[in-house]
């Protein structure tokens, strides 16, 4: 990316995502407007266009980047094999960890600029209320694990592989097993379970979502929802079960007291919505533990590319011995 | 003079071929070595070790006194090396290039531009410094990948088939250049299959078939110590018939190694002994009426060298069954 093309194609990711806020702006109202059962609650309608206009964001960039991190790392090493560039830089006295990380990062390079300059798209977001700043970093700390979690798994690949295209193809395979795959055999294994004493199936174990990057964008779309019936924290819920405490309200005498809301669990009295204090139980339960396995992955793919780009490598993939030996006494017949 | 590159019984296996069987060389500084032998004799795979790319199943090698093995790093510091098959960044300048694989050495900002204005002028491409890398020719290419292999001032330089591709006038300047970077103090280790391209250029030379080296030294040298002596051309008159009687007297003879008949109807001799020798079977193919229409010794090129090596090793395999298999 050299020059204008880069400006270009900044300014057209950005009026793309800021299109695609009015338009969520526009489906959030219109269904609010139909539902009328706030009393006029204009600042609660409000706030769930906002929530709406986040979610949808995040979700967007998640599957943005879910598609571009590992379609810029896949080609990252081996196409230096295919040029014939990657002796070149071996014999020079630049470590394998310097080339493998600064391949890394000059191919997620152009992806955390494009991340970066949604974030003002995204702050829109403060004008409609629902979403506080945390919120975003939230967001954004998971858009940024998955950057380097799926970018790390190219750059797996496209150290293991001699070529461009088995490297893209397998690096996609992985990251459709992330992503879809690990949701789909959650709902396999959830369904199916067995049925225990208290009559409930019971949950799988939830590591089976930890990478995957839109639970955890739901999770953090949960700790913008105010009780336990949103879209995202029932939906979480099903994941992780109830959260603990939730049916009991913090009560803060300072601050007045809102109006009733439909839906919920049970009537809130005395619960202040705007800083949603009272639900603290309901958030970060998950996308913790995805920043992390993300990172984690990233450190153990990007290790073991480190061994697949150094010549002087201690272990390389091969045969299991016994298959070895075979074929060495098959050719020295 | 002191040996700058020297192997200890350097042997890369893969699964199911040796590709290098266990290598002794010692190549003395300032020397132009060349590696001769045909396509998939190892050589690149010997380069490539030597480059720190591959790490040796067993054996050594130190260059500059730093082992290949225990300390790659220091090696990668004494040696510019240029691979086979080399590749270009394709939206990189010429000096950018230079100037990339400069910070890779870390060299500071000074004196990559001198090494950029200095390395240009060597490989005479001072004049394409601003054009893109992919624009330039095959040769051009070529000598900036010489000049990237210099980019550090190496003592070392290892050069794997760098004349491959190349037109005739290109060659001749690659060869001008290498004449001139040995005088420079550089050693140079390069490989080929194209041998004349070597005779003219290297002082030493080692012949290498099946990973392995058959022979090394000076080209006099080596025929010395083979005791490959001299070819003698022999053309004698009449119809197939008598050339192939003769063929087969001279075969007959003390101190020949081999008699063939070529196209032409000469009868190529491998002759072991001396001059006086020589004359002697001269002497002795008259008396037994041999038509001797002319006589006269071959001067032993590396091509002569190479192929009576490689067929030697070739008999010497034949004649004790099993041992050509891979060890």
């Amino acid at each position: 990316m050299r020059g204008r093309r880069a400006f270009i194609i900044i300014t057209i990711h950005v009026l793309l995502l800021a299109g695609f806020a009015w338009m969520l702006q526009r489906i959030n109202e219109e269904s609010m407007a139909g539902l009328g059962s706030f009393g006029g609650q204009a600042t609660y309608a409000s706030a769930s266009v906002g929530r709406g206009i986040f979610v949808g964001l995040l979700l967007l960039q998640t599957l943005m980047v879910a598609v571009l991190a590992p379609a810029a790392t896949a080609g990252a090493i081996s196409s230096e094999r295919e040029h014939q560039t990657l002796d070149l830089l071996t014999v020079t006295p630049i470590s394998s960890f310097a080339i493998v990380v600064g391949k890394l990062m000059s191919a997620l390079a152009w992806i955390f600029v494009l991340v970066l300059a949604s974030i003002p798209v995204t702050a829109l977001v403060f004008v409609f209320g629902g979403v506080a700043p945390d919120d975003v970093v939230r967001g954004y700390a998971v858009l940024f694990a998955t950057v380097i979690g799926l970018g790390s798994i190219g750059i797996f690949f496209s150290a293991l592989t001699r070529r461009t295209g088995a490297s893209t193809g397998l690096t996609f395979v992985a990251t459709l097993v992330f992503t879809v795959g690990s949701l789909f055999l959650f709902v396999y294994m959830a369904t199916t379970a067995e049925v225990s004493s208290n009559g409930m199936r019971r949950p799988p174990p939830q590591a089976i979502l930890w990478l995957n990057p839109f639970v955890a964008q739901a999770d953090v779309a949960c700790g913008t929802e105010d009780g336990a019936s949103g879209g995202s924290c029932s939906f979480m819920s099903s994941i992780l079960g109830p959260a603990d405490d939730l049916a009991i309200p913090v009560t803060d005498p300072t601050k007045p007291v809102p109006a009733f809301r439909g839906g919920g669990v049970g009537v809130m009295e005395e619960a202040d919505v705007a800083t949603a204090a009272v639900f603290d139980t309901n958030r970060d339960r998950f996308w913790p533990k995805t920043v992390l396995s993300f990172l984690i992955l990233a450190t153990v793919l990007t290790t073991a590319s480190i061994q697949f780009v150094s010549p002087t490598r201690r272990w390389r993939p091969s045969l299991p011995g016994p298959v070895r030996r075979r074929i060495r006494r098959r050719s020295a017949r | 003079m002191t040996a700058i590159i020297e192997t200890e019984g350097l042997v890369k296996r893969y699964v199911g071929t040796v590709a290098v069987g266990g290598v002794d060389l010692a190549i003395d500084e300032g020397e132009i070595f060349g590696l001769v032998g045909p396509n998939g004799a190892g050589k690149t795979t010997m380069l490539r070790m030597l480059a720190t790319l591959l790490v040796p199943t067993s054996g050594d090698a130190r260059i500059a006194g730093e082992s290949i093995r225990r300390n790659p790093m220091a090696v990668r510091r004494v040696i510019g090396y240029m691979p086979d098959a080399f590749g270009v960044y394709d939206d990189m300048k010429v000096w950018e290039y230079l100037d990339f694989f400069g910070r890779c050495y870390g060299l500071g900002p000074g004196q990559r531009r001198r090494m950029i204005g200095d390395l240009l002028e060597l490989v005479d491409l001072a004049d394409k410094r601003d054009a893109y890398v992919v624009s330039l020719s095959r040769g051009m290419q070529q000598r900036l990948c010489l000049a990237h292999a210099l980019v550090h001032d190496p003592k070392v330089l290892l050069l794997d088939e760098p004349a491959s591709g190349l037109d005739p006038r290109a060659r001749v300047e690659l060869r001008e250049l290498l004449r001139e970077l040995r005088s420079l103090g550089k050693t140079i280790v390069i490989s080929s299959h194209i041998l004349p391209e070597l005779e003219e250029l290297c002082t030493s030379v080692a012949i290498v078939d099946r990973g392995r080296v058959l022979a090394s030294g000076t080209i006099s040298d080596i025929s010395q110590k083979l005791r490959i002596g001299e070819v003698l051309r022999v053309r004698v008159l009449g119809d197939e018939e008598a050339i192939e009687s003769a063929r087969s007297w001279f075969e007959a003879q003390a101190d020949i190694a081999s008699a063939t008949t070529d196209l032409s109807g000469q009868i190529e001799i491998g002759f072991r002994g001396d001059e006086s020798g020589a004359a002697a079977l001269l002497a002795a193919a008259i008396r037994a009426k041999l038509a001797i229409a002319s006589y006269s010794p071959a001067a032993t090129d590396l091509q002569e060298l190479f192929l009576q090596v490689t067929d030697r090793d070739a008999a010497a395999q034949d004649a004790v069954p099993g041992s050509g298999a891979a060890a």
